[in-house]
């Protein structure tokens, strides 16, 4: 039956879109974490920040403004907060780290509502991107199919700067032994601060990118990070493939369980979460053996 | 391990005093805040146990209360239990809940523990969320509270029932410290500086952390059956992790690992909480900044810092055969 080829089509584009979402996400707060040891529970609300901000130059210079403004805004957001906060905050352990982003997400939250007010904002889509196209015999919204390609996109430059260039061997080493990096004349400290700033940046991009599926309310950022501590702890701290993976996990156990069990899809994932880290306490692809 | 100071026991009478003047003269509202405070303190002590003492930061301490609460309504709604079953089960029923998820998550350490207890607390706050049994997202209301008519005391009666919420609350603290003190205490904190150590000693690690956690389980699910009992109406809501995020602020804006410095947070937080909400929307800033704040000084809370500026003198002075009286206690864990 072509329909019900049909429909699993549909699922699966969904389950896609909404993991490579969870992917620009989920890929910061992990190599942040790999790399500098640093949970930042405010990631989330660095989310929500970008897609406030996207907005705001959306409403000046239309999408592609702000899909280029929100990720700046959302850097130059970390570039403060790196400085501030998390610099000083790096040897603590991950208990004052943990509630230090907590208190960092109750301060951005009331920002957000203090600059933007509780009503949610809307972004328009670009034009070419508001129909719908036909794909495998189903119409798509064209602006999902945007979501995937950008977020696969996102993956491949990933790869390829981590995989196969000299600052992504850094980063990687950096990730492995950063004692041990620092020997060999990396500067892993300044290593640090970029890859938080790329982090932030990616975090801005998925904010911007998901305002026009969703709306952007200030309490956006808080629903956005249990799915994206999920992802990377099924996924395993610190590595490219753990991000990935876990966000496919993700997608396609919350978008299929909803379609097929819809009693049990939201316990369904965190049984899987508790799952993993009863069998491999670790996550599926840690970065370190 | 747990130690009274001078200083712990001034907090604690200074503490009970206040507690028993607000219950004696304060009106209808201020009873409603005295009875939240009074609630909290139940949970961030059962928090402290585990954190403060066993290392076990655990982020599923809201929705254990939450499953108290649930429980106790549950018991008495629809299978038609009395409230004193009910709640008895519920405590019971909370533990076992705890117990399991103490034992599972015992291999995990550090932001993973955080992480796995973060799991089992969305994964009840889900569950009840869906499924129509519980009501769903309209929550369940119609909850009876305890009936202590036979003693002469009437609960419905919002003083009378800050009074049995401020005897409980003491009994919980008793209880708290006895299993401090306790052979299962003492393993516990060693548990938390070393584990290879106890392990070595021929300790079984996991179920020292399970058996706390359980017992740290029983009190969040008293604390949830009292908050049950005391707006006669839940929703999912109490089990969300905002909740146990809530609890954990408490803990740590108190002193974590002092056990009296929490129950100080639990009065600053909720009497911050109206105060500000009364003047700003955005109490949640304040509250923020603060948490940041205190963090970031390094001092382990508001108790904490007070032990730290006055409290050696002042034992030095009060126990003079004196060991000197450094702050033991952990800090980070």
């Amino acid at each position: 039956m072509t329909s019900d080829l049909g429909f699993w089509t549909l699922q699966a584009l969904n389950a896609l879109q909404l993991s490579m979402l969870l992917f620009l996400l989920s890929i910061g707060l992990t190599v942040i974490f790999g790399l500098m040891h640093f949970v930042n529970l405010a990631h989330g609300s660095l989310y929500a920040v970008g897609a406030y901000a996207g907005a705001a130059a959306a409403a000046v210079g239309g999408f592609w403004m702000g899909l280029f403004v929100a990720p700046v805004a959302v850097a130059g957001m970390g570039v403060l907060l790196y400085s501030g906060l998390i610099k000083r905050m790096r040897r603590s352990g991950p208990m004052a780290q943990v509630l230090v982003t907590f208190g960092l997400i109750f301060v951005l939250l009331d920002l957000t509502r203090i600059f933007w007010g509780d009503l949610p904002l809307a972004i328009e889509k670009p034009g070419f991107l508001s129909g719908r196209v036909a794909l495998l015999g189903i119409e798509y919204p064209a602006y999902r199919l945007f979501v995937i390609a950008l977020g696969l996109a996102i993956f491949t430059g990933l790869a390829w700067v981590l995989g196969q260039t000299q600052v992504g061997a850094m980063i990687r080493a950096g990730v492995d032994n950063d004692a041990m990096a620092a020997c060999l004349g990396i500067n892993v400290e300044r290593l640090f601060f970029t890859v938080f700033c790329v982090g932030c940046a990616l975090a801005g991009l998925a904010g911007v990118v998901a305002a026009p599926l969703l709306s952007v309310t200030p309490d956006m950022g808080l629903q956005i990070l249990i799915p994206t501590l999920i992802v990377i702890v099924i996924g395993g701290l610190g590595s490219l493939k753990g991000a990935i993976a876990g966000s496919l996990i993700y997608g396609f156990v919350q978008t299929f369980g909803a379609v097929l069990a819809p009693q049990l899809a939201s316990v369904l994932i965190y049984a899987l979460l508790a799952a993993v880290l009863v069998i491999r306490p670790m996550g599926l692809f840690p970065a370190k053996g | 391990m747990f130690r009274h100071t001078p200083l712990r026991y001034i907090a604690l009478a200074l503490l009970a005093a206040g507690a028993l003047f607000q219950a004696a003269t304060a009106g209808y509202f201020g009873l409603e805040i005295l009875i939240e405070i009074l609630i909290l303190a139940m949970l961030v002590l059962a928090l402290d146990m585990v954190a403060g003492f066993g290392g076990m930061v655990s982020l599923c301490h809201g929705a254990l209360m939450g499953v108290g609460a649930y429980a106790f309504a549950t018991f008495g709604g629809i299978l038609g239990l009395t409230p004193l079953v009910s709640l008895v089960g519920a405590i019971a029923l909370t533990g076992a809940t705890a117990w399991v998820i103490g034992a599972v998550c015992a291999r995990s350490h550090g932001i993973y523990f955080i992480m796995a207890t973060l799991a089992f607390g969305q994964m009840a706050y889900s569950y009840v969320f869906q499924t129509p049994f519980f009501g769903g997202d309209d929550g369940m209301g119609g909850i009876e509270r305890l009936d202590l008519t036979a003693l002469g005391i009437d609960l419905t009666d919002s003083r009378s029932f800050a009074l049995f919420c401020l005897g409980v609350l003491g009994l919980v603290y008793l209880a708290t410290v006895a299993v401090l003190r306790s052979g299962l205490g003492r393993s516990l904190t060693g548990v938390m500086h070393s584990e290879q150590r106890m392990r070595a000693l021929g300790l079984t690690v996991w179920r020292v952390k399970a058996d706390v956690f359980g017992l740290s389980g029983m009190i969040a699910g008293l604390a949830g059956a009292l908050s049950a009992m005391h707006i006669m109406y839940i929703s999912p809501g109490l089990l969300d992790w905002t909740v146990s995020g809530e609890a954990l602020v408490v803990v740590i804006l108190g002193g974590l690992g002092t056990l009296v410095g929490p129950m100080i947070g639990a009065v600053a937080l909720v009497v911050l909480k109206h105060e500000l909400s009364a003047i700003t929307p955005y109490w949640h800033l304040v509250v923020g900044l603060l948490l940041i704040g205190v963090v970031m000084s390094r001092a382990n809370g508001i108790f904490g810092w007070i032990e730290a500026q006055i409290g050696a003198r002042l034992d030095k002075r009060l126990n003079d055969i004196t060991r000197p009286q450094p702050t033991e206690e952990p800090r980070d864990a």
